[in-house]
Formats: structure tokens, sequence, C-alpha cells
């Protein structure tokens, strides 16, 4: 059942980055330069709803909690995303990305960034014990904190609860709808 | 929709999109994707050193390794990596069927395809001939989601989902990294 679940959800999440235009290197990029906000908009819009479907989730009492995964904050978290950006910003695509540009007209470039990637994985796995032994994911460890209360598995800066990623959701979208397209280059 | 620059025919792609994030949490787990990198590094790790993961009854997982990444979590991800049909690994080798239907069925493909084109004609550089921008910057953005435990889809679009903190932090960092970078690379396309 997990097998068919994780088979009917990766063909809609690789159909759903094609279409946000998110599996062409050559828009993220122009994204990233800030030259085309649109796939911008797009991801920024499907978050907020996102947030506000997990809203009503919980309010029909259809949401189990036990699905939730919160990841933890600690240093690593920024390190690694300041690392990440700078791959994401050389070649357009991120790992979700570069597999369903695999499926499409660009899939030579994605199998080379998806080969690249999965070396830089082997390389971290090797350098695991020592980014473990410098403290890297003890420092500036927050746990895995929320902005809002939605399990009292997981600590959160406010005491409101999943109403807050209702606002927060609409907020979004908000933003999304009025941010304009396209900026001069 | 494409040309109409007034038109809102994006929200259509962000409906789905959105769809799809609450739809994963509802019935297994929110979306993520770079794990299934370690996974398969490790499995070609273990090719060439059999001896990195072994056996091991007395743990929860069945496993022990050598290495501590894999031996984290009482050998989680070493239990994966010997165990590799499952849900995340399904889901990822999914995603580019999904791209695939999808580009298929686009009807402006081609229009899509001849702007591709349109950059990569003309003589080819030794940087873009050999991929040199792909290979590394895919080496470069798997290894930061490693060290960070996510990537866009874990820590930006789950994450954000659920309000985490680590999640607005990834996304703050890499964005800030990632605007310079494209724009300092402009010039090569």
């Amino acid at each position: 059942m997990d097998l068919f679940i994780g088979l009917a959800t990766g063909v809609l999440f690789g159909a759903a980055l094609y279409l946000a235009d998110a599996a062409s290197p050559v828009k993220m990029r122009q994204m990233l330069r800030l030259e085309d906000l649109t796939v911008f908009k797009i991801i920024l819009f499907a978050i907020g709803l996102s947030n506000v479907l997990l809203f009503a989730f919980n309010m029909l009492g259809i949401l189990n909690l036990s699905h939730l995964s919160v990841k933890t904050m600690h240093l690593g978290v920024i390190i690694g995303g300041l690392i990440f950006g700078v791959g994401f910003g050389m070649v357009g695509s991120c790992p979700g990305t570069s597999f369903a540009a695999i499926g499409t007209n660009v899939y030579k470039q994605a199998l080379m960034i998806a080969i690249g990637g999965i070396i830089g994985a082997l390389i971290f796995s090797l350098m695991y014990g020592n980014f473990e032994a410098m403290g890297i994911f003890k420092s500036f460890n927050f746990g895995k904190m929320t902005l809002f209360r939605i399990s009292d598995k997981y600590p959160s800066v406010t005491e409101i609860g999943y109403v807050g990623l209702l606002v927060m959701g609409v907020v979004f979208m908000a933003i999304a709808w009025f941010m304009p397209d396209k900026r001069r280059a | 929709m494409e040309m109409n620059g007034n038109s809102h025919g994006w929200v259509f792609k962000a409906i789905f999109l959105g769809l799809v994030f609450a739809v994963s949490v509802l019935v297994i787990k929110p979306v993520g994707v770079s794990t299934q990198f370690s996974m398969i590094g490790g499995m070609i790790h273990s090719v060439i050193d059999p001896s990195v993961i072994t056996e091991d009854s007395s743990r929860k997982s069945g496993y022990r390794s050598t290495n501590a990444y894999y031996d984290k979590s009482e050998g989680s991800l070493a239990k994966d990596i010997k165990n590799p049909l499952n849900f995340a690994m399904v889901f990822l080798l999914a995603i580019p069927l999904g791209g695939f239907i999808a580009w298929s069925m686009d009807p402006n493909k081609r229009n899509k395809m001849a702007q591709d084109a349109l950059r990569v004609s003309g003589p080819k550089s030794a940087f873009e001939k050999y991929y040199i921008r792909e290979i590394l910057g895919g080496f470069i953005f798997v290894f930061g989601a490693r060290l960070a435990d996510g990537c866009t889809s874990g820590h930006m679009m789950s994450g954000i989902m659920q309000g985490s903190i680590s999640g607005f932090v990834f996304a703050a960092c890499a964005f800030v990294v990632a605007i310079p970078v494209a724009k300092a690379l402009k010039k090569l396309g």
C-alpha cells in the first residue's frame, strides 16, 4: 500500500513541478535572477494553500498528527542552506525538480544534476562523523520547533494553534496574487 | 495563457501543487526528496565496500554501519540502503514519470523546447559540453541539503506548510545565496 501511495504521490508531485515550470532550469534561473517571478508566485501560493488545507484537515478531524514531520533546527540548517543556495543558484534546479526534469526534454542536464547530487550525498555521508564531532548539529539547536502549536510533540514559538497556519496561508496567497510576474532585467 | 502577462492561469498550477503537498501529508507524510540521494549514494557505497553495513539483530532496524551517518537513529538509513524498495524510493522514482506525463500532455512543449534549444545552440563551451554546471551544481546542493537535513521539498515546501522554524531558516539561507549566484552567472545563460 505504501508503495502504491509512493507511486501516486510521486507522479502527482513530478507533474505539479513540471506544470509550475520548476522542472525547467532556465525558468528557475530566471526566477532566481528576479527576472520572472512566476515560479516563485506559484510555489508561494501553493505553500499558502497547503497551510490553509492543513488547518481545514485538522478542523475536520481527518489529519493524522503522526503524519506530521517537522525537522530539527540546528546550525547545519543554516550552513547547509547557504551551501545549497550556491548549487541552486548555479544550476537553477534542486533535488526534486531535477528528478521531475529527467522526464522532460532537458533529461540530459537533469541526469547530470542527479549524478552530481548522488556523489554529493555520498561525500556528505563520509564526512558526517566529522560534522557531528564539530558539534554542528548541536549548536543553534532549537529542536523540532514550529511557529504555531500544531502538535504536542513539537515545541512552538507561540501558543496559537492551527488558526495561525490559516492566517499565514492566506497572507502567503495574497502576496503571491498581488506580486508582479515580471521585472525589467 | 503563457503569453498573457495579466492572466492568472498560474493560480491553477499553484492550486495543483498545493493540493499535492496537503494530500501527501494527509495520506502518508510530507513530501521530501533529498534523503533518497543518501540512500542511492549508500547503495553504491555498500557495493564498493560490502562491510560498511552489516546485519545486527539486536537492533530495531536490524542493521549496523561503520559509517556514522548510516548508523544514525539506530541504523535507520542503513536499513533503507539494504531495503531500498520502500515508500521514499518509489516516490522519488515516480517523480520523473509524473514529469514525463505532464510534459507529453503539454501543448506548449514545442515552444518550450525551442526556447531551450535556442539557449544551447551555437558552439558549446567545455563548461556546457561536459555538463560542468550541472554536475557541480547538483553536487553542491545535495551536499548542502544533507547538512541541513532537507531541501526545497522537505524544508521549504513541507517545512513551511507546517510552520516549522527550520523550514523558514533554510529557505532564507538558500535564497540569500542563490539570488546573487544566479545573477553573477547570468552571462552563462
